[in-house]
């Protein structure tokens, strides 16, 4: 009976597309993600003696109840989906780039000094520029690590961290000495920051297009972060060097013996996602400040890799996920005013949402590998189920959890 | 003149090979039961704020008695030991995630320390009257120690002996319990195992979740209690960012070390020189001709050499990393 029933249920599901499968398990997931983490937020919520719904409409309202809203839940989703398409460029290729934190900051003093030294171009020629400065300063932040890796095999995750100390020191030496401010109005020079940028290098506000007030700073770079998604996309799904990445991702011993280049491939996906760094932190001096402050620390990279995560290193996911912590960064204010609620407990919040994604999606991938599995093994067809790309879907946890991982490979030994 | 620099440079690398120690001590027993743990940074975040909030609390609470200062003796005690609990809990997070949901230790490291900053900002508001970032500075610390014999050293030596928290002794003393418990119990034996080959571990009727959880949790209680020592007796009160890189400077130490106890002591002092220099060697030859902020990198930069030069020659355990799929896997 209990044999009968297995494979009239695998032959059912023979019968499904396999992407179909992948999909609802995946979106099942994501829900019961969510499920549990508004949950556990409703009962914080009720821990200090407020009703979870009041709360939660009213986060929804500051985001999502007026055009202005929305402007500043885009405005803040903008550098995050750049921050979260560098790291998921990394992760398809089984690489952790920790330091997009480093690299956005060492961007922004190259895109900055490109603004102050060339500030005799013309707008249209600037601003080009000036993003191709940012691009090749985070590059070349992530190729040190990149070399490392693939030379001496020392482990991305500690390089990383230790480029990012760096270059906090490289942007306080940098407004300290080659780009000090000089500007200051009389008797107030202690402000460390550059100069003004010219008006022609920034980029244009697009907020008044839609009723968006000016305050939020929505600017065009929005569409460029949307393009480089499309971009990391096609790059991931459609050319060579993303089949490579996945297969170096999901299996280094497979790709080696297809012939596939492990560093070359490692080392090409470190400068992309150096580039897609670079541009991190363009929305922040181009279009909201206008000149390079000190002690830019925002965590925007660090805060990319939880919305890489959400988004599953899905480019699209990604744009979606950067929506959805724009929404709930947003409601921070609506907290601070309508409630006794400390507003740290959005990032409570955002973190027991991160945790729950991860822990689920593994729970669904674990689940979809065993059900496959099972069922190549009931038909004797075993090569099936390891098909090198058909879906969006990650592979197993198999090839996820130990062969990107091997010891050799681990920690830079 | 210069002597007395150097002594006070050493002196500022005891405290800091202290944290650095103990923190790696945390990593040490993690990774040998199996479970990477680059949390260990975030871990030392939690035990920073609740280390801070602890020896404040328990100094106040305990106060004076019999006319004795109860308080300021066991008040930062206390306090540690608070902070290694808390780390502890938090990384049950970290056990729960990467051992029962077996997902990447790598991800699950990375996810600790994001949630590590948020959750450093929530406890302080709430522990601090909604002080985020920082509670009041002058906090409760215990009675400096100098070294007999070795403080009566001539030529300003002596500084680097004098003044120095009593937890750099015991920190440095812990090198035997833990060198003890992992090579000489059966309890050590075993943790080793489920680091090296869980099957195997598992085939003697030895539950590998049992002691990874134990790996884990340890990490977490070293990481707190380091966490907690730099809040409480260093600077002396929480201060958002005052850790920045050094869990991950331990990390790269016990990589170095091999994972050996032994051989970590000498490596978390090394870093911690490393992070002395820009404190205090700002003024030495070679060092003063550098801008102050190319100076602040050296700890960062000597971490990159020394892991890019010791990558092949030493050799983590085997299982590290590797998710334990139980009977047979699912």
């Amino acid at each position: 009976m209990a044999v009968e029933g297995m494979s009239a249920s695998a032959a059912a599901a023979r019968t499904r597309p396999q992407w179909l499968e992948t999909f609802t398990g995946q979106a099942l997931a994501l829900l019961s993600a969510f499920g549990i983490a508004i949950l556990a937020g409703a009962l914080l919520i009720l821990a200090y003696g407020e009703s979870p719904i009041e709360v939660y409409s009213s986060i929804l309202e500051a985001s999502l109840g007026s055009p202005d809203g929305i402007g500043y839940v885009l405005a803040i989703a903008t550098p995050l989906i750049f921050s979260a398409l560098a790291i998921s460029v990394c992760f398809k290729g089984g690489l952790f780039n920790i330091g997009v934190e480093g690299q956005y900051l060492v961007a922004m003093v190259t895109a900055a000094w490109a603004e102050l030294s060339l500030d005799f171009l013309p707008g249209p020629i600037l601003v080009p520029v000036v993003l191709i400065a940012a691009v090749l300063g985070g590059m070349a932040w992530a190729a040190v690590p990149g070399i490392l890796k693939v030379k001496t095999g020392a482990h991305e995750v500690v390089t990383t961290i230790m480029m990012n100390g760096i270059a906090i020191s490289l942007v306080a030496w940098a407004i300290n000495f080659p780009l000090k401010f000089t500007e200051a109005p009389e008797g107030q020079n202690v402000d460390l920051r550059t100069d003004q940028f010219p008006d022609q290098g920034l980029v244009g506000d697009i907020g008044q297009y839609f009723g968006v007030t000016p305050g939020a700073h929505l600017s065009w770079l929005l569409f460029l972060a949307i393009v480089a998604a499309i971009v990391v996309w096609f790059l991931i799904r459609r050319t060579r060097l993303g089949y490579e990445a996945r297969a170096v991702g999901s299996s280094p011993g497979s790709a080696k013996a297809g012939g596939v280049s492990i560093g070359g491939t490692q080392l090409r996906l470190f400068l992309i996602s150096g580039a897609l760094a670079g541009l991190v932190g363009m929305q922040q001096i181009l279009a909201d400040r206008g000149h390079l402050p000190q002690n830019y620390v925002v965590f925007l990279g660090f805060t990319g890799i939880a919305v890489a995560f959400l988004g599953q290193n899905n480019p699209i996911g990604i744009i979606f996920a950067a929506i959805l912590w724009g929404i709930l960064s947003r409601g921070e204010v609506a907290l601070q005013i309508q409630s006794e609620i400390p507003r740290e407990f959005i990032i409570i919040l955002q973190g027991i949402l991160i945790f729950s994604v991860v822990i689920t999606y593994q729970f669904a991938r674990r689940r979809l590998a065993a059900r496959q599995l099972q069922r190549a093994g009931e038909a004797g067809e075993l090569e099936d189920s390891a098909g090198p790309d058909e879906d969006a879907g990650p592979r197993g946890p198999e090839e996820r959890g130990t062969e990107a991982f091997e010891p050799a490979e681990k920690k830079g030994t | 003149m210069p002597f007395t620099d150097i002594a006070v440079a050493l002196q500022i690398s005891f405290t800091y090979f202290t944290i650095i120690y103990l923190t790696g001590l945390g990593g040490l027993y993690s990774e040998r039961s199996g479970i990477v743990n680059i949390g260990l940074e975030g871990l030392m975040i939690i035990g920073t704020v609740t280390g801070a909030f602890g020896a404040r609390f328990f100094t106040d609470t305990l106060g004076f008695a019999d006319g004795i200062a109860l308080g300021l003796v066991w008040g930062p005690i206390l306090g540690i030991l608070f902070g290694a609990l808390c780390g502890m809990i938090f990384a049950t997070v970290h056990a729960v995630a990467t051992i029962t949901f077996r997902v990447d230790h790598i991800v699950s490291g990375v996810v600790i320390n994001l949630v590590a900053v948020g959750l450093a900002r929530f406890l302080s508001s709430t522990f601090f009257d909604g002080q985020s970032t920082q509670s009041d500075p002058g906090g409760p610390h215990l009675a400096r120690l100098d070294i007999p014999g070795l403080s009566s050293l001539p030529g300003g030596l002596d500084r680097a002996f004098e003044g120095l928290s009593p937890i750099v002794i015991v920190a440095a003393l812990m090198v035997i319990p833990v060198w003890y418990s992992l090579n000489r119990t059966r309890w050590g034996l075993r943790l080793r195992s489920c680091g090296e080959n869980p099957e195997a571990t598992r085939s003697l009727g030895v539950s590998v979740p049992v002691y990874r959880y134990q790996g884990v949790l340890l990490s977490g209680a070293f990481a707190g209690a380091s966490g907690a020592f730099l809040a409480a007796e260093v600077v002396g009160n929480w201060r958002e960012g005052t850790a920045p890189g050094l869990g991950f400077i331990a990390l790269a130490a016990l990589i170095l070390s091999n994972w050996n106890p032994i051989r970590l002591m000498f490596f978390a002092w090394l870093f911690g020189f490393a992070v002395a220099i820009p404190l205090r060697l700002n003024n030495a030859p070679i060092i003063s001709a550098l801008p102050p902020q190319f100076i602040r990198m050296i700890p960062y930069i000597v971490t990159i050499v020394a892991i890019a030069g010791f990558v092949g020659r030493v050799r983590p355990p085997a299982a590290a990393g590797k998710a334990y799929e139980g009977a047979g896997g699912t």
